[in-house]
C-alpha cells in the first residue's frame, strides 16, 4: 500500500511536470532566443525537468504548434545550433498561462493549507 | 590514431537503442530526434569525458525508450502494438503452407501486408524469405528425393547378360547443393519469423 502511494505521488509530479513544463520553456525564452541545450540545463537547474532527453519531442511540438520559431547559427565550439525564439502566438500562451497558473497555485495552496479557498 | 574509448562505446550504444525505440517514428522526425540527442551528447560531454561522466549524463538524458513514448505523445500516436493476429500472420507464415499448401503462406502473406505493426522493409522480408515458409522447404526436399532417387530397369535377354540401365541418382556436387538449399529453406524462414516476431512488440510506453 505504502509503494502505491509513492507511486502515485510520482506519477502526479510527472503529470504536474508535464502539463507545465511547455510554460516553463515559453518562459526562458521571453527575453531572448537560446539554443536546445541551453533550456535544458536551466530547466535542469530549476528542478522541473524529469529526463533531459523529453525536452527534444517537446521542443519539436512548440515548432510544431508555432509557439516557438527557429533559426540555425554557426557555433564557435562545433557544429551549428538550432536556436529558439518566441512567436508572438507563444507569447500570448505564455502570458495566459501565467495568469491561470497563479490562480491555480492559490487555489491549492490554499486547499492544502486546510483553510477555504480565498 | 583514435581508439574508441568506454565513453564512446557506451555514446554509440546509446544512440543505437534510441534508432531502435524510434524505429515506428515518421522517417524525418527520427532522424532529426537522433541528430538532437546526439548533439546534446557532444554539449553534455567534454572531449576525452571518463565513463562516469557518462554515464551520469546518459542517466541524466533518461531512457530512449522515455524520450520515443513522448514523441509519440507529441504527434498523438498510439505506439502500434501487436496482437493474436500479428501473432497468427507470422505463424501462417513459417508454418502455414505446411497446413494448407500454398494457401496457408498466401493468408500469413496478407495478413503481413495489411498489419500495421510492420514496416515497409520488415514486410518485405518476411514475403521474400522465404515465399512458402516451411512448407517449401518440406516440398522442395520431397521433390528433390523424388528426382534423385536411382530407377533401374533390367533387361535380360534368355541366355544373354542381364543388362541394368539406371537413370537418376544424384552427383556428390548436386547432393551438397541440395542440403546447402535445405538448410537455407529451414533456417531462413525460422531467422524471419523471429524478426517479424521481435517486432510485434515495440517500444515500451
Amino acid at each position: 500500500l505504502w509503494d502505491m502511494q509513492a507511486m502515485d505521488r510520482g506519477s502526479a509530479l510527472a503529470q504536474l511536470r508535464r502539463g507545465v513544463i511547455e510554460y516553463c520553456v515559453l518562459a526562458l525564452l521571453r527575453d531572448g532566443e537560446r539554443y536546445g541545450f541551453e533550456l535544458v540545463k536551466l530547466l535542469g537547474a530549476a528542478g522541473v525537468l524529469a529526463s533531459e532527453g523529453t525536452i527534444y519531442p517537446l521542443l519539436a511540438r512548440l515548432r510544431g504548434d508555432g509557439a516557438v520559431a527557429t533559426t540555425w547559427r554557426e557555433s564557435s565550439t562545433g557544429p551549428p545550433r538550432r536556436y529558439y525564439r518566441l512567436t508572438a502566438d507563444g507569447r500570448r500562451a505564455l502570458e495566459e498561462f501565467s495568469e491561470d497558473w497563479r490562480r491555480f497555485r492559490d487555489g491549492v495552496d490554499g486547499v492544502l493549507a486546510g483553510g477555504s479557498v480565498p | 590514431m583514435t581508439t574508441a574509448t568506454k565513453s564512446d562505446e557506451l555514446r554509440t550504444a546509446y544512440v543505437a537503442d534510441l534508432r531502435r525505440a524510434a524505429r515506428g517514428l515518421p522517417k524525418a522526425r527520427r532522424e532529426e530526434l537522433v541528430a538532437e540527442i546526439a548533439e546534446h551528447l557532444r554539449e553534455a560531454l567534454p572531449v576525452g569525458a571518463d565513463e562516469a561522466e557518462t554515464r551520469n549524463a546518459l542517466d541524466r538524458l533518461g531512457e530512449p525508450g522515455q524520450i520515443v513514448a513522448e514523441e509519440y505523445r507529441r504527434l498523438d500516436l498510439t505506439p502500434v502494438q501487436g496482437g493474436p493476429v500479428e501473432w497468427i500472420a507470422v505463424g501462417m507464415l513459417l508454418l502455414g503452407g505446411l497446413v494448407i499448401p500454398v494457401l496457408g503462406w498466401v493468408i500469413g502473406a496478407v495478413m503481413l501486408w495489411t498489419s500495421r505493426v510492420w514496416t515497409r522493409r520488415e514486410k518485405l522480408v518476411g514475403t521474400l524469405i522465404f515465399p512458402g515458409g516451411l512448407g517449401a522447404m518440406v516440398y522442395l526436399v520431397a521433390f528433390a528425393a523424388a528426382g534423385t532417387a536411382e530407377t533401374c530397369s533390367s533387361m535380360s535377354s534368355p541366355g544373354g547378360p542381364t543388362i541394368t540401365h539406371c537413370t537418376g541418382g544424384g552427383s556428390t556436387a548436386s547432393d551438397v547443393l541440395h542440403i546447402v538449399l535445405a538448410v537455407a529453406l529451414l533456417v531462413g524462414p525460422i531467422l524471419t519469423a523471429v524478426y517479424l516476431a521481435r517486432r510485434i512488440r515495440r517500444p515500451a510506453v
